[in-house]
């Protein structure tokens, strides 16, 4: 898995990467028909890919890999934990963590509104008894969401709060699918909780 | 010299640090905890400097007064609208975070009849949910839904006081200053638990005395208190 044993160059943004004659533009790279040439328009490595023999074009394709290229990037559909960073009274934001089993390398933002928290009653939602700021939660992504944020959604019976830790500091036990108890003070919490486990 | 009932630390002094009740030792009673106190497994230790008081028949709390305000459910405060946004008006509490006011939020209010307060107007507003982390919500009615004398406060004073004052002022029995001073002048007052307090009148020099004597009155007793109000009313009259 290492790259450094294919020796491919670094390039910058405005890199030349060769002659649109010779060279087709893939990602990470674009074609300006003014001079006719290849420039890259990420910071990464560049690599060419071998033409297909049966396209009628038999130019390799260049392509330039950014640092943040190799990284999970979530997907609608794709099952995500995040942490919650902030709780307010009609949604939740999250900072997703993980795609899948892959750990993602740049900040992706979520939101999980009132009405994707569970699957009942969804007007009766509290958020604050679902969610609270730094509690890991499993979510299902809905979709690309605006500018700022995924959508994402924990109405399932496995998803939801992970891991969350007490007003006391300590690491709380699930209970059932809405609470969550001290192991110190024996205080119990409301969550939304996943349900983890094997079938049972 | 110690002695550990915990009859002895209430109605007293106690500091951050203070255990003032140990669970292994007060048997099988469920006891509840307000502000200001903390359980570490069986102690129980005190968080903020205050008076330890116990209320019938298992509440413990620490009462202390400062300029800084934490919200808490079903509390009366007086807040100053900083902005307004399509659902919410932003309000200022003395919180650590502004407070949303929802439009609708009033009696009779609908979609149509939205009020509209501008910048600085002073609001007499009911806390409905403070949870920590999030911004605290409010309303413009009592819990059955009327108006019941919140909303915008017209004309007055007001001027910010600390949260011991004004639970002081809000005590029943009345509390003796506005006691004093409501035999010889006629005012209205409006006290938030906030640490705000508005008085309006018909003339502003009783404005300034009625304020200045509630400002004088923190720390001052019964008797001293009517002492100096009857001392101030003996300047004017």
């Amino acid at each position: 898995m290492q790259e450094r044993e294919e020796a491919e160059e670094l390039v910058t943004p405005g890199e030349v990467l060769g002659k649109g004659s010779q060279l087709k533009a893939g990602r990470g790279a674009y074609f300006l028909p003014q001079n006719g040439t290849v420039y890259a328009s990420l910071t990464g490595r560049r690599s060419l890919i071998p033409p297909s023999p049966l396209s009628s074009d038999q130019r390799p394709t260049v392509e330039v890999t950014g640092h943040s290229a190799h990284g999970a990037i979530p997907e609608p559909g794709s099952i995500v934990i995040a942490r919650v960073t902030k709780v307010m009274a009609r949604m939740a934001s999250a900072d997703i963590m993980c795609v899948g089993p892959k750990s993602v390398r740049e900040k992706f933002t979520g939101i999980i509104r009132q009405q994707d928290v569970r699957a009942t009653e969804i007007d009766k939602v509290d958020m604050h008894s679902s969610f609270r700021p730094g509690d890991i939660v499993r979510a299902l992504v809905l979709s690309l969401g605006d500018a700022r944020a995924y959508f994402l959604s924990t109405a399932k019976n496995e998803l939801g709060v992970v891991s969350a830790e007490s007003a006391a500091g300590a690491t709380m036990v699930p209970m059932s699918w809405t609470e969550m108890q001290c192991p110190l003070t024996g205080q119990i919490e409301q969550r939304k909780v996943a349900k983890v486990g094997g079938q049972a | 010299m110690e002695d550990n009932t915990p009859a002895s630390f209430v109605d007293q002094l106690v500091v951050p640090g203070d255990v003032v009740l140990d669970l292994s030792k007060m048997g099988n009673q469920t006891i509840k905890l307000g502000g200001g106190l903390h359980q570490d497994c069986d102690a129980i230790t005190v968080t903020k400097a205050g008076r330890l008081r116990f209320s019938k028949p298992n509440k413990y709390w620490v009462e202390s007064s400062q300029k800084r305000y934490v919200p808490c459910v079903e509390d009366t405060v007086l807040g100053i609208v900083v902005d307004s946004k399509a659902d919410n008006f932003l309000v200022d509490i003395k919180g650590p975070a502004l407070a949303f006011l929802p439009v609708l939020a009033f009696e009779g209010g609908t979609r149509r009849n939205i009020p509209k307060f501008e910048a600085g107007t002073l609001l007499y507003v009911r806390v409905v949910k403070a949870n920590t982390g999030m911004n605290p919500e409010l309303s413009c009615t009592d819990a059955s839904g009327k108006a019941a004398e919140f909303g915008p406060l017209k004309d007055g004073y007001m001027f910010e006081s600390s949260t011991g004052l004004s639970r002081m002022l809000l005590s029943s029995p009345t509390c003796p200053v506005l006691e004093a001073l409501g035999k010889k002048l006629s005012f209205e007052i409006a006290v938030g638990l906030n640490g705000r307090v508005w008085v309006n009148a018909s003339s502003p020099s009783t404005v300034i005395l009625v304020a200045n004597a509630i400002m004088n009155s923190e720390s001052l007793s019964v008797v001293q208190q009517k002492i100096m109000v009857d001392k101030l009313l003996q300047r004017i009259q």
